[in-house]
């Protein structure tokens, strides 16, 4: 009798728990859906002259006359770099982690190296770059 | 009694109920607040707007930040209160952890207004939080977008805790803990003059404009230390592991109580369980305190 009670009650619970679960799933991928989006900044010719030029998230580097692009998240937690002109490295405001202006994590908590994003040059001089966010 | 006793019961008798007329202008204010405040667009300028364009504004931003502030404080010390004197052993482990989880709540809401003002700090408070979310292994990803999603909703989820769920969350777990809703008016009364005065002499901190460039960002006082921890320590051990363990720690405590080193063997070792993991939570806090105060002095 009480192993019949102790199974019956087994099973009603198996029953909540793949009810609640059946119902908990849709729900769950449906508010944690997110549509991943393109953003695009463009750096206009008079956005390209210093060493490392800031826009929307972005630095573009400039090598000689060649160019490229890092984002500007640290690879830590996220928060915005700022570069310093006079050590030539990106330093993070919020644990401190330094990346030199290759992009390479120097120091500091971040361990991984900043993303390189391709930079495309148009006909009117504009440099684009494009990245998911 | 001894007067100091005295003083002591009358400070703890009072605390929870000038918290409770905090929460009361907290919740009024900040529901004026949402009349101008918009979580899309340019956040940053809707909150400067209503610092300096739209009239009182800045009386009721920083009555909802004083108010909010000590709200929480005074549940922190109430709790604290309670902790110290360990009397977490007239509660039923259900009531505890709800209590408990009310108030971790509570730093939630906080958290999010310190994310909502738009400006730099708060920006990146809630890039580093989604951050922290995703560094969960397997659901980190998803668990994040519940919570904070990167693009130009980035303060609208937020918003929604921070205006809705978790104010009425919180107040459906305390109802029955509430003794009485309404604070004797006196209480209501000071609580008010106090916090107006504040609000009215008390000039707000200068919110940093997201695209300035900033040599050190400082999170919210009650994360300066996790802050800290963040330096040194894997995202996941200083940013979920050890807060967890701290909060799953203080939740156990009414599940070891004993009332005295008692007869049996296991009574004992329950003794010695219960005080021993008291001590450890007090040498927690004490460390969190140092760390805390450490980063206000001389930067996180
Ligand atoms: C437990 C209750 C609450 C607490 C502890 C709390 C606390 C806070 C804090 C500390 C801020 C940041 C203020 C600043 O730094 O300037 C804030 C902002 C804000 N809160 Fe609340 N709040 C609570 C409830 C509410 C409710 C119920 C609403 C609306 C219905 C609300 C609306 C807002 C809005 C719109 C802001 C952004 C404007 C600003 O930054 O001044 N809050 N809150
Ligand atoms: S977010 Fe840059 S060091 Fe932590």
């Amino acid at each position: 009798m009480e192993r019949r009670g102790f199974i019956k009650k087994g099973l009603s619970w198996l029953a909540y728990i793949f009810g609640a679960a059946a119902l908990a799933y849709p729900v769950f991928l449906f508010m944690s859906f997110r549509k991943i989006r393109k953003k695009t900044v463009v750096f206009h010719p008079d956005e390209q002259l210093a060493a490392a030029n800031f826009k929307e998230g972005i630095y573009l580097i400039k090598k000689g006359t060649d160019f490229n692009a890092l984002s500007a998240r640290c690879t830590h937690l996220g928060c915005t770099l700022n570069f310093d002109a006079v050590s030539q490295q990106f330093k993070c405001p919020c644990h401190g982690s330094l990346f030199a202006i290759s992009g390479k994590w120097v120091s500091g908590p971040a361990r991984k190296d900043l993303m390189s994003i391709p930079v495309e040059t148009e006909a009117n001089g504009d440099m684009e770059v494009e990245f998911e966010i | 009694m001894s007067d100091t006793g005295k003083i002591i019961n009358k400070i703890s008798s009072y605390m929870p109920r000038l918290g409770l007329s905090a929460l009361i202008l907290c919740l009024a204010s900040g529901i004026v607040l949402v009349f101008y405040y918009r979580p899309m667009g340019n956040v940053f300028q809707n909150v400067e707007e209503i610092t300096t364009l739209v009239p009182y504004g800045w009386f009721f931003r920083q009555l909802h930040y004083g108010s909010g502030q000590l709200f929480t404080i005074l549940m922190l010390l109430h709790t604290l209160d309670h902790f110290l004197r360990k009397r977490y052993r007239i509660y039923l482990f259900k009531e505890w952890v709800l209590l408990i989880f009310s108030l971790c709540l509570c730093f939630f809401v906080l958290f999010t207004g310190f994310v909502l003002k738009g400006d730099k700090e708060g920006f990146f408070a809630g890039q580093i939080f989604m951050n922290i979310l995703e560094a969960i292994p397997f659901i980190g990803g998803s668990v994040s977008k519940l919570f904070i999603v990167p693009g130009d909703s980035f303060f609208f989820l937020p918003y929604l805790y921070h205006c809705f769920f978790l104010p009425i969350l919180i107040i459906y777990l305390i109802r029955d803990h509430i003794r009485e809703w309404f604070p004797n008016q006196r209480f209501l009364l000071i609580g008010t003059a106090g916090l107006f005065l504040y609000a009215i002499f008390v000039r707000p901190a200068i919110d940093i404009p997201p695209e300035a460039s900033v040599a050190m960002i400082q999170g919210p006082w009650f994360f300066l230390g996790v802050q800290t921890l963040l330096k040194f320590l894997p995202v996941l051990l200083a940013g979920l592991i050890i807060p967890g363990l701290f909060v799953g720690c203080l939740l156990i405590l009414p599940v070891i109580k004993t009332d005295s080193p008692t007869r049996d063997h296991r009574g004992r070792i329950a003794y010695v369980g219960e005080n021993g993991l008291h001590y450890l939570l007090v040498v927690a806090l004490c460390f969190y305190g140092f760390l805390t105060l450490r980063a206000a002095i001389w930067g996180p």
